[in-house]
């Protein structure tokens, strides 16, 4: 074929050829790529986990005993462990760790769409020059660390902090309002640290809204108010679950908010697991936390997949 | 053509001067920056007429069209619809609806759930929606399709949904942004004539917008030609074909040979016109308003020339030239004659016989004529 002789011809050509010859076209090479880094970088990791997660703790290095061993005459014995896992329900610790994890979550995707929304229409529908200045915006707190994003947060929120000296300067209030270390301090966070998130996938659909399909719902009566909750919002379903997707799934894992502006009583998955693993040096249990925390995830996204392919059936 | 038959005078209310109009747009200017889209417009518009504004793009007809809809505001002037003052009436509060050249169609609902999407805004009740989507789909010939998605449905169904869509309030007036636009020639013809039915039947005044002058003339009572954001010519379709005002007007509506000429002779009568161009003296059979040497132009339709071998009798309105092409259409042919001044004119010839024995063939040098009312004196 014409292809193949101008691939010859560059300097790579011969590999390509060879690949070829052995059978591997340029198709499935480029779908190998990509899973064989899922299977190196994630299935394998998760297998370890797993493996982890199902073995016996003990003091050493690593600190959990193989389950599989081999006998001098030649039997394998697996020694599966599901105690972790009977462990994760019988202490009520964890189960409210996971609730409180959802909660917090579900709360922090739903207060950054409410917000996130107003804004993604605004930037959508705001002339086209101004549009990748309002985006570069949204993006700009990234090209600041992570970190010292939510440190910066400590100054605003603590007892003697930003807000509460101007709202005691002005006299609002008498005395400081306790903020940070509290689950307010973790929403403030969660919802600052992931509002782009919300609003960039909110922003790709909400400007590709036909303005016609809002003129046609003018023309045949409907008031703007009408016109939103009929035409544009089902219309943005796509986005509200993409974006709810990208918010929610790092939010129910997330340790270092939790840890740095939450207080004593702010459960939250990622700590426990931090502890488990750190503190306890339970690796089992951590592993085991990890596991159910991955299906916890997991479950809302096939949820959510079966809503958006209902969706785009529907279309 | 629907103007040969006498139609009587109540149903041509342009023509009565004391008959009132049920759109009146007075002096409407709309500016986008210092682009002046739509230039001091004023056009009266009658009940149940079927107005056609024919533009090409940039001409202003869809701003005018969109301003009437409330899409957009007024620079200057005043539109009133059924006696009613539409400034400052929101889209969604004008007795108007509109039918958009993309159909604008709901992709979200069904076909049923969009053409009662109007009604539900009036707070009409279930039971009545659902008979009043079934009357319209059964006007737009989909009675099956009311369960479907916009998506399922082909240009032509979607075009008929759009329609029923913008009927179902049953408004006083209804807009049509380049109705027929997006459909193949065949579809459009046909629909051309269904949507000439419907408004007959419903007797829903009408406006709508296009740039293909075919269409204009086939569904128009009346034809607005636009140009630059002011209206050029108001007229029925015959008149605006036969009697264009300007240059601008006749070229716009199909072919024309234009002449530019001098008056030599300024009668009651008539009057005469010498043209190089034509590389003649064109004689017009009545008397037009004009100065003596004056500098004007002589529009003539293709289909009014009449082709000879030999010389035609007479002083005037003949001239000469060399078949540069034939092209054969079917049902007519078109001719292109280069004249002795180096002018292309255009020919169109009906194809009456099935064999043309004696026919004219490319490379012959052939004489041109046309009677005296044949063309029109164009001033400007």
């Amino acid at each position: 074929m014409n292809g193949n002789t101008a691939a010859a011809q560059r300097p790579w050509g011969f590999i390509a050829g060879l690949l070829s010859r052995a059978g591997f076209s340029g198709r499935t090479l480029l779908i190998a790529a990509p899973t064989l880094w899922l299977l190196i970088f994630f299935l394998i990791p998760f297998l370890v986990v797993a493996k982890i997660a199902l073995s016996e703790i003990t003091i050493a290095s690593p600190p959990y005993l193989p389950i599989v061993e081999w006998t001098a005459d030649g039997h394998m014995i697996v020694t599966l462990n599901f105690g972790n896992f009977q462990f994760l329900l019988d202490d009520p610790l964890y189960i409210s760790a996971y609730l409180s994890s959802i909660k917090i979550a579900a709360f922090s995707t739903l207060i950054s769409l409410l917000i996130a929304y107003p804004m993604a229409y605004f930037i959508a529908r705001s002339g086209e020059r101004y549009r990748n200045i309002l985006l570069m915006l949204v993006i700009l707190p990234f090209w600041s660390s992570f970190l010292l994003r939510v440190y910066a947060w400590i100054g605003f929120l603590k007892s003697n902090g930003v807000i509460n000296n101007f709202l005691m300067s002005t006299g609002i209030i008498s005395d400081p309002i306790p903020m940070l270390q509290t689950d307010f301090a973790v929403y403030v966070g969660i919802v600052y640290t992931y509002l782009p998130f919300m609003i960039l996938p909110l922003y790709t659909n909400l400007v590709k809204l036909d303005e016609a399909l809002l003129e046609a719902a003018a023309d045949l009566g409907a008031r703007p108010m009408t016109t939103f909750f009929t035409v544009t919002l089902p219309l943005s379903l796509p986005g509200i679950i993409a974006g709810s997707m990208l918010v929610f799934i790092p939010a129910i894992g997330e340790f270092v908010i939790p840890a740095l502006l939450g207080g004593p009583n702010t459960l939250m998955i990622g700590r426990v697991l931090w502890d488990e693993f750190f503190s306890n040096r339970d690796w089992p249990v951590a592993s085991a936390v990890a596991i159910a925390m991955l299906v916890a995830v997991v479950l809302p996204i096939m949820f959510m997949r079966n809503v958006e392919a209902n969706i785009a059936g529907d279309k | 053509m629907n103007n040969n038959q006498p139609i009587a005078a109540e149903a041509r209310p342009w023509r009565d001067s004391n008959a009132k109009p049920f759109v009146r747009i007075r002096n409407v200017t709309k500016k986008f920056g210092d682009v002046t889209a739509v230039d001091n417009v004023s056009l009266d518009i009658f009940k149940s007429e079927l107005f056609c504004l024919l533009g090409g793009s940039g001409s202003g007809k869809s701003t005018l069209l969109r301003m009437l809809a409330g899409f957009e505001d007024m620079t200057s002037g005043s539109i009133e619809i059924d006696g009613q003052d539409m400034a400052g009436v929101p889209p969604y509060a004008r007795p108007v609806n509109m039918m958009f050249q993309s159909y604008a169609l709901f992709p979200h609902m069904n076909v049923a759930a969009n053409i009662a999407y109007g009604l539900k805004r009036q707070g009409m009740a279930r039971d009545e929606i659902n008979g009043r989507v079934a009357d319209l789909l059964k006007l737009v010939k989909l009675d099956n399709y009311g369960a479907r998605k916009p998506h399922q449905l082909s240009g032509g169904q979607r075009q008929r949904v759009a329609l029923a869509r913008s009927l179902a309030r049953r408004p006083k007036l209804l807009l049509l942004d380049e109705p027929l636009g997006a459909l193949d020639k065949k579809l459009r013809e046909e629909t051309q004539f269904e949507l000439v039915n419907i408004q007959e039947t419903l007797g829903v005044t009408f406006i709508v917008v296009t740039h293909d002058q075919e269409e204009a003339m086939s569904l128009a009572t009346r034809v607005g030609v636009m140009d630059e954001g002011y209206i050029a010519q108001i007229g029925e379709p015959r008149e605006i074909y036969e009697y264009p005002n300007s240059r601008f007007v006749a070229g716009f509506i199909g072919s024309v040979n234009m002449f530019e000429g001098r008056v030599i002779e300024d009668e009651q009568d008539h009057i005469r016109i010498r043209s190089a161009e034509a590389g003649c003296d064109i004689y017009v059979g009545h008397g037009v308003a004009c100065a003596p040497d004056q500098t004007l132009w002589f529009a003539l339709r293709p289909e009014k020339i009449r082709l000879h071998r030999n010389k035609p009798e007479g002083d005037a309105n003949f001239t000469k030239g060399l078949v540069e092409d034939i092209v054969y259409l079917g049902d007519m042919s078109t001719y292109r004659v280069t004249l002795e001044s180096g002018k292309h004119i255009q020919i169109t010839k009906p194809n009456i016989e099935r064999e043309a024995l004696d026919e004219i063939h490319w490379d012959e040098t052939i004489y041109l004529s046309w009677g005296d009312t044949g063309g029109v004196v164009l001033t400007s």
